[in-house]
């Protein structure tokens, strides 16, 4: 503990009173408890049949394990005339995660770099008028978006659905990248542009490099966001590429079929499985990103 | 635009003097519909496999929630890219469609099929504008069913009710038995159904058409309609603290597992008491109330046919509309799904008793009542469910307040 | 000279970079914008229309019961759930800053919530808060009989149980944004805080989290737009009952959007949604820009 020889944590060094710590940990396992509960909820219920759901003891351990209802929601869980399960479409998803994500968080850096560092005129005005459409219910632009999409020939297309996450997440994604890029000590900066580097140049070799914390909280906020969008990928990727949340829908969301609650929680954390992969995976990174900071100093 | 429906009425005369089906090379067809759940499922793979009988190929695009399938044909249509045939709640829901000219008629098919005859009036109204056919209805849903639990009512010392005045003095035995007397799902839409069940029943049809196709004052201010909204109140003591926002799935596994008396709710409810293993007439009970006359709620679905550029697809919309109303596909079809047959000539001994109750009492045109989404737009409805859920909950308005709101609805500009 | 052209290149170089930005602002946002205020003043139903009504479709939604009611819950959800996550999101940040064992898996069990669609984690919300099968059921068959939790099924509370959904959602991102700027703070302004003997959680009140501005102005646009925008966990949790007790205004637009086939109706709650957060974000937004204009002069 006492050795100091790793920049990681940067808060303050522990606190010997043990009570102290002991108080820590209590509130960290507290609030564990209170953040894991529904996913208990949810894990015990897919493990339950039907009958044993019914008999309504929801935060009861299954009397009986069965894995049923998590081969059903991968495998054959109806969703329409196919019964083949939660995996179609699982390969669409990923085809529309992957381009969304980069490009969005390009575009979103890039542009937060341009509107926090350099004095372009209008900067306020255009970083405002993004922050308004933040706000905006996304839903109602897609009548008027569809409309444009088709008349450029991209409607119904993978490119499509890429534009379209880009331009809902490029509000988010500049505010993230700007409100961090202007917290950084200005000097830093002042020091690349005395030297002669360009625009581009800093950018690409002093900013990004620092800003890996916030491009893992950007990848979470948009990882998340596209991977479980259902209705932008729905009226825009078109047949083919429908993404896989159009399945759990299917799945979960029937008003006048029968409902299997077990299959449902099951093909809920089948879906969940890449984005939490993902920020288990992100871990690490944030670890990378405290030593970017730690050149700062 | 002349150009373009002699574009598509052409091929669809060729296709109905050629005979259907044989006309040249494969019909494919992509039909976006709401029908996920394992007993939907296999209720869609009827029209499929007798799509496919006639030369057909049935592209299958389920979208389940009936807003979001329409949300995404709607907006395909729109953007030029149309699916050959799309699913809606018969009703008024296509209006929008069939006057902005993106809908094709069957005008012709109906004719050769004689639709007139065979369907009842509502439902035939229902999919006619400017006196053409712009869809083909499959199927009737009741939506004023009453389900109760045999064991329950035994043990109460009562046999089935015939309204609603029967129906709470059996409710009241079933509290004082300490179980729930009705199983409820509370949300907006159940507790407008509700409404209208008790509605049907204390008003009758007279006032049913005069708030919802007429917009009629005097209807709402009526004093059977006040009846009705007397009695609807007094329900509210019937339910259990539970029944907020619960799923109506799960207000029948109550009445299935004896926890509860009955439910009010559509014919797909039979679905889950198949998955439970019950049996129609035996495990459980199945009618309907109508004291002033006119007592089958009859909603369902529909197919429209969106506009095609390519005649091969228009082709394909009259197969697969002409298959879909063959008596066969009819009845298979009801099986599967639990409602019955749009067709009112056809043998229903096959359905199960609930479904041959209602065959029957359609024959009789005065029993057939138009469901709300036939007689009045989404918008009116919507505020209506809306106005309906206010006064459920909670006892803030009181009665004449509930009909001076009903009124300012008619009267507004939903 | 030199210099100056190169100044003059990396200024054109930003532009550059802004000109996707720049189209998708005009096109997409201000040309969806504007459409959808056009369409409020319209008798647009399923499909839009060209018919102008003037302000009917206003005066009718001002009349809405369910719209008024859904700006009231607004209100008091956006508040609180603001607060709330922003106030866990910090703790939870500050705790697993300590050099605590375990950060890894504690981090994933603080932000694994946000990594799932509402669709299904509302209804595991809804049985747990349900009276007659979840925490009410589980603590009364623990012998304590009177115990009561039916916060979800009175019209009253109902909006609490929102907010305890909503920042079991989102305290986990907000905490991922401070943890970020936590551990952009140097080190030495802990060192100095120590030589000086100031108690640790003196130099957080007064040193550490007004460092963290930015990283609150982050956290606080994004909950708030969540917040303004919230449809799904009202839908999943309560579907805007008991009554219209947890009708929220972007409920109301899909609503009316899709369900009910009422463009202009929904329109004129989207556009009245925008005018709203315009007039309180623009004098903001002024306030800053003068602000920075005015430290720059200095």
């Amino acid at each position: 503990m006492s050795a100091g020889n790793t920049a990681i944590p940067a808060g303050p060094r522990p606190d010997r009173t043990s009570a102290a710590r002991w108080g820590l940990y209590a509130f960290l396992a507290i609030s564990a408890l209170f953040f894991l509960t529904p996913l208990y909820v949810m894990i015990v219920t897919s493990l339950k049949s039907m009958d044993e759901i019914r008999a309504g003891y929801i935060l009861q351990f299954p009397a009986e394990f069965t894995v049923a209802a998590w081969t059903k929601a991968w495998n054959s869980a109806c969703t329409g005339l196919n019964c083949n399960g939660i995996k179609v479409g699982f390969f669409n998803s990923v085809r529309i995660l992957v381009p969304s994500v980069i490009v969005s968080i390009a575009v979103g850096s890039l542009t937060g770099y341009a509107l926090s560092l350099w004095r372009v005129r209008g900067a306020d005005v255009i970083f405002g008028a993004l922050m308004v459409v933040a706000f905006i219910p996304y839903q109602v632009f897609i009548y008027p978006l569809v409309r444009i999409f088709s008349m450029a020939g991209i409607n119904q297309t993978l490119f499509g659905i890429v534009v379209i996450h880009t331009i809902f997440g490029l509000p988010t994604m500049t505010l993230l990248f700007r409100n961090y890029f202007a917290s950084l000590p200005p000097d830093l900066f002042k020091a690349a542009r005395v030297d002669g580097a360009g625009f581009f140049q800093i950018f690409w070799s002093i900013m990004l490099p620092m800003a890996v914390p916030m491009i893992v909280v950007a990848m979470i906020l948009q990882v998340t966001g596209i991977w479980n969008d259902f209705i932008l990928g729905l009226v825009f990727a078109g047949r083919e590429n429908l993404p896989m949340t159009v399945q759990l829908n299917n799945i979960v969301n029937s008003t006048q079929g029968e409902r299997a609650y077990n299959v449902d929680m099951a093909a809920t954390m089948l879906t969940a499985l890449v984005p939490l992969a993902v920020y288990f995976g992100s871990g690490r990174w944030f670890v990378r990103g405290i030593a970017a900071g730690a050149v700062k100093g | 635009m002349i150009a373009r429906s002699i574009r598509v009425v052409v091929p669809a005369a060729l296709a109905l003097a050629a005979g259907m089906g044989s006309a040249g090379a494969q019909q494919r067809a992509e039909v976006i519909h709401w029908w996920t759940s394992g007993g939907e499922s296999a209720a869609v793979r009827v029209f499929a496999e007798q799509f496919t009988k006639a030369g057909g190929q049935w592209v299958d695009t389920a979208i389940a929630g009936g807003a979001n399938a329409r949300t995404a044909a709607i907006n395909r249509t729109v953007g030029g890219d149309p699916p050959t045939a799309m699913q809606f709640n018969t009703g008024k829901q296509f209006d929008d469609l069939v006057e902005a000219n993106l809908l094709a008629d069957v005008d012709a098919l109906a004719r050769q099929q004689n639709w007139k005859a065979i369907l009842p009036e509502a439902i035939s109204a229902a999919v006619t504008r400017n006196g053409k056919y712009f869809a083909v209805p499959v199927n009737i849903h009741g939506q004023n069913w009453i389900w109760y639990n045999k064991a329950v009512l035994e043990k109460v010392g009562a046999s089935e009710p015939k309204n609603w005045d029967e129906a709470i003095a059996i409710l009241e035995k079933i509290k004082a038995a300490g179980l729930i007397p009705l199983a409820f799902s509370g949300q907006k839409n159940w507790e407008r159904d509700l409404f209208n069940t008790v509605m049907l029943d204390k008003a009758g049809p007279a006032v049913w058409n005069g708030i919802y196709a007429q917009r009629s004052e005097a209807a709402a201010r009526s004093a059977d309609f006040r009846a009705a909204v007397d009695t609807f109140a007094k329900l509210r003591s019937y339910v259990d603290a539970g029944s907020p926002g619960r799923n109506w799935n799960d207000a029948t596994a109550l009445v299935i597992q004896g926890k509860a008396g009955m439910q009010v709710m559509g014919d797909w409810a039979k679905g889950e008491f198949a998955a439970a293993g019950k049996t129609a007439g035996k495990d459980f009970g199945c009618t309907l109330f109508g004291s002033k006359g006119g007592g089958y709620v009859m909603g369902g679905d529909v197919f429209a046919f969106p506009k095609q550029k390519d005649a091969a697809k228009s082709g394909a919309q009259l197969t697969l509309a002409k298959v879909m109303l063959e008596p066969d596909t009819q009845i298979l079809f009801a099986q599967k799904k639990g409602s019955i047959p749009v067709r009112t000539d056809l043998d229903v001994s096959s359905l199960d008793i609930c479904a041959q109750r209602a065959s029957k009492m359609i024959q009789d045109k005065s029993q057939q009542v138009a469901s709300v989404q036939m007689l009045a737009p989404p918008a009116m409805n919507g505020a209506i469910e809306d106005l309906v859920s206010q006064f459920w909950n909670g006892n803030a308005m009181s009665h004449d307040q509930f009909v001076d709101k009903m009124v300012a609805i008619l009267k507004g500009s939903y | 000279m030199f210099a100056r052209f190169g100044r003059f290149r990396s200024r054109t170089a930003a532009w550059v970079a802004l000109l996707p930005a720049l189209a998708i602002i005009l096109v997409a946002h201000a040309g969806s914008t504007g459409w959808t205020i056009w369409m409020s003043f319209t008798s647009s139903r399923m499909l839009p229309n060209s018919n102008f009504v003037g302000l009917r479709q206003y005066v009718t939604l001002f009349n809405n019961d369910r719209w008024l009611v859904s700006i009231h819950n607004l209100a008091i959800f956006g508040t609180l759930m603001v607060v709330g996550a922003l106030a866990v999101g910090l703790l939870l940040a500050i705790a697993i800053d300590q050099r605590v064992r375990a950060e890894n898996v504690l981090r994933s069990v603080f932000l694994y919530p946000f990594s799932m669609s509402f669709v299904v984690t509302g209804l595991a919300w809804q049985w747990m808060l349900n009276p007659t099968h979840g925490i009410q059921k589980l603590v009364r068959g623990w012998g304590f009989a009177d115990f009561q939790f039916d916060w979800i099924v009175r019209q009253d509370t109902v909006i609490f149980t929102l907010v305890i959904a909503g920042v079991w959602h989102a305290a986990g991102l907000v905490m991922a944004i401070m943890l970020a700027g936590l551990r952009g703070i140097d080190d030495e302004i802990w060192k100095a805080a120590r030589v000086d003997g100031i108690p640790t959680w003196r130099t957080y009140a007064s040193i550490v989290i007004p460092m963290l501005g930015a990283s609150f102005a982050t956290a606080g646009i994004l909950l708030s737009a969540s917040v303004v925008r919230l449809y799904d966990l009202a839908v999943a949790m309560t579907n805007g009952g008991p009554g219209l007790a947890s009708e929220v205004p972007a409920k109301f637009v899909m609503d009316h959007l899709f369900e009910r086939g009422n463009l202009g109706l929904a329109t004129a709650a989207a556009t009245s949604m925008l005018i709203t957060v315009v007039s309180i974000a623009a004098p903001l937004f002024y306030a800053r820009a003068r602000a920075r204009a005015q430290e720059t002069r200095r």
